[in-house]
């Protein structure tokens, strides 16, 4: 999952990408609001992580412009503005949910996994299609209950996909979910992936729609 | 005697009682006069009335018989000197007579005489003074005692009268005891009286003056925590990062990140102290005479190590002493802020030159601190100085991670000692440059 991160504070930014990669979330990192509008155009993010204090633009100006879209992807404030006030102005413009600083990285990381599942649609933590099943929050993934080793890489090409069974994405939307940008891609990159989770989880397990891109089969439940 | 009230009273009371003691005394001699006038026409009455009838006559003794006050003592005398008759015999009185009125002194006080002829004879008439002091003195009393009568009740009145007069201040003390650092609303001015009113135009002043402070207090305290909390979040999120490291290069690199948002908290909390110090009437403390040029030789030296490790020419152009007046602690703190903050903004290989400028001629001494920085656009030179204000060269500018606070402290330490600070380019028309300009120093 690819998350917009919108933080002034340079060393709060660093720690929070790092901390959101080692938990297999891409993570882009803009420090002030009028970038964050910029990266939000673009529609490649899942989520957005936004500080109020921004300068340029304020956070909730940029938050209200997004609503006003109808951009609703989930936004999730950090903010060290922790009156109640604060927190009611902050949800009725539009926040899904708000963390006052200091937070826990997991307890953001745990969030943000709960936002992005209810965005997709889903009530169960687990995404599972078949016989295989992903678990986002412990970075698992089980083919008939037997574990399965996969590359932070494969795994968050894998989520993609059962993020959405039936629909169709391309290499570039792949590509774009998988690496933030400050990430160099290799050229077949993707392709490698997708072999090498084939080979784990089942040569007809993704399948390919030659010129369009790649898909996990909605599963028909008996 | 502190109060008003019995203040006025008394006064009113003692200038009324004079004022009576003065009617008093002018009734009484008045009354005198008019005594005076009255007795010596009685006088010459009675010795006239003596002059038409031989003494020997006069049935059951003369008029004027020792009645009280009014005693009239008679003598009559022939031709010859022989007194002829004595209504009473009174030593003091002469034995002779002189024609007309006459006052004579004796042992019982002063007597009014007339002696008139009457006929061969030789009348003299004569009465006591003290009946006519008597008679004015009774006067003059009945005049004053319904004026002393009513003094009690004026004093009533007077005490009750400035009681009113006095019930705004009453309820300007009660609306003043009211007020709380909480709630400094003006007191009311309309219907005071107008002694009352410039009191408590000038109380509303000061209430003013002291909310506009707390409430610049209160904002600073708030802006601190909230300042605060921003290093505290780094440092919060580094420790996390350290605590997952899994590899010792992972955790070598999380625990120096951790160090360096530890050194921005503590940064940031120093700043904030040495700001509260600088706060006027935090603490009075004695200002010296100072040699600018050794503190800035000092504080060049302590800042040499980071301007070397960013590749910074950091030079100091100085007169060997520039002596101004002031506290030494709190000009080293406005110089090293100026240079650090020079350092902060300055790319590396570029310059920070550190001038003084010594005073003569009755001017000051001039500090200036100019880099090669990217300058502060003359939009935002007014607001640098402001608390937490961090200009657009310092936002995004992921090395300075300056606190907000190094221009507000120098502004307030120029500020304790008069000092007037310019902002204006830097070196070769590039970057910040940053005047100090201290007051000439008098003996």
């Amino acid at each position: 999952m690819r998350v917009l991160l919108a933080e002034d504070d340079p060393m709060i930014g660093a720690s929070v990408r790092q901390g959101l990669s080692q938990d297999g979330f891409t993570v882009d990192w803009v420090e002030d609001g009028r970038a964050a509008e910029l990266a939000l155009a673009n529609g490649v993010h899942d989520a957005l992580l936004l500080d109020l204090g921004l300068p340029k633009r304020a956070g909730l100006e940029v938050l209200g412009a997004m609503r006003r879209r109808g951009d609703a992807r989930p936004v999730l404030i950090l903010t060290a503005r922790d009156a109640v006030a604060d927190r009611v102005a902050g949800l009725d413009a539009g926040a899904d949910d708000y963390m006052v600083k200091p937070f826990e990285l997991d307890e953001l990381a745990a969030r943000l996994r709960a936002l992005l599942r209810r965005s997709s649609g889903r009530a169960t933590p687990l995404l599972s299609h078949g016989e295989v099943e992903l678990d986002p929050a412990a970075h698992e993934v089980r083919r008939n209950g037997d574990p399965v080793a996969l590359s932070a890489r494969e795994f968050a090409l894998l989520e993609a996909l059962l993020a959405r069974p039936g629909a169709i994405l391309s290499r570039v939307q792949l590509e774009e979910k998988l690496y933030g940008w400050t990430d160099s891609v290799e050229s077949n990159a993707v392709e490698v992936h997708i072999h090498a989770l084939r080979r784990k989880l089942g040569a007809d397990f993704i399948r390919n729609v030659r010129g369009v891109g790649w898909m996990v089969a909605r599963v028909t439940r008996t | 005697m502190n109060s008003i009230r019995k203040r006025l009273l008394v006064w009113l009371l003692g200038g009324l009682l004079l004022a009576v003691a003065a009617a008093a005394i002018g009734t009484y001699l008045r009354a005198r006069e008019e005594a005076n006038a009255l007795f010596d026409y009685q006088l010459k009455e009675m010795a006239a009335s003596l002059t038409g009838a031989p003494f020997t006559t006069m049935p059951g003794g003369l008029p004027g018989s020792d009645n009280g006050n009014g005693a009239l003592v008679v003598q009559i005398w022939d031709r010859n000197g022989v007194q002829l008759y004595l209504s009473q015999p009174r030593r003091e009185l002469p034995q002779y007579a002189q024609l007309g009125f006459t006052t004579v002194q004796t042992d019982e006080g002063a007597w009014r005489v007339f002696s008139t002829y009457a006929g061969s004879q030789v009348v003299q008439v004569a009465q006591p003074e003290r009946a006519r002091r008597e008679l004015a003195a009774s006067m003059a009393l009945r005049t004053i005692l319904p004026l002393l009568a009513i003094l009690p009740v004026l004093g009533f009145l007077i005490w009750f009268i400035i009681a009113r007069g006095l019930q705004p201040l009453a309820r300007v003390a009660a609306a003043v005891t009211r007020r709380s650092p909480t709630l400094l609303e003006p007191v009311a001015e309309h219907g005071l009286p107008d002694e009352v009113q410039p009191l408590v135009h000038a109380l509303n002043g000061l209430l003013e003056r002291l909310g506009r402070a707390l409430a610049a207090q209160r904002n600073f305290i708030a802006d601190a925590a909230h300042q605060l909390r921003t290093p505290l979040t780094a440092v919060h999120l580094q420790a996390q990062l350290a605590e997952r490291a899994t590899t010792d290069e992972e955790r070598h690199r999380a625990l120096a990140d951790l160090r360096g948002g530890l050194e921005r908290a503590t940064r940031l909390s120093e700043q904030l102290l040495t700001l509260a110090r600088e706060e006027p009437g935090v603490a009075e403390r004695t200002m010296l005479s100072v040699d600018l040029s050794a503190l800035a030789r000092e504080v060049i030296a302590d800042l040499a190590p980071v301007a070397q490790a960013k590749a910074i020419d950091l030079g100091l152009n100085a007169s060997p002493t520039a002596r101004v007046h002031g506290d030494p602690e709190a000009l080293r703190s406005l110089i090293s802020n100026l240079v650090d903050n020079a350092l902060r903004y300055t790319p590396s290989g570029g310059r920070v030159d550190v001038g003084i400028a010594p005073g003569g001629d009755g001017n000051g001494v001039t500090l200036t601190v100019s880099d090669t920085g990217r300058g502060i656009a003359p939009a935002d030179r007014a607001r640098v100085f402001d608390r937490f204000y961090r200009g657009q060269a310092a936002v995004g500018n992921r090395v300075a991670q300056g606190s907000g606070l190094g221009l507000a402290i120098v502004k307030s330490v120029a500020e304790r000692h008069g000092a007037e600070i310019v902002l204006g380019d830097g070196l070769n028309g590039a970057g910040l440059g940053v005047s100090v300009r201290f007051p000439p120093v008098r003996d």
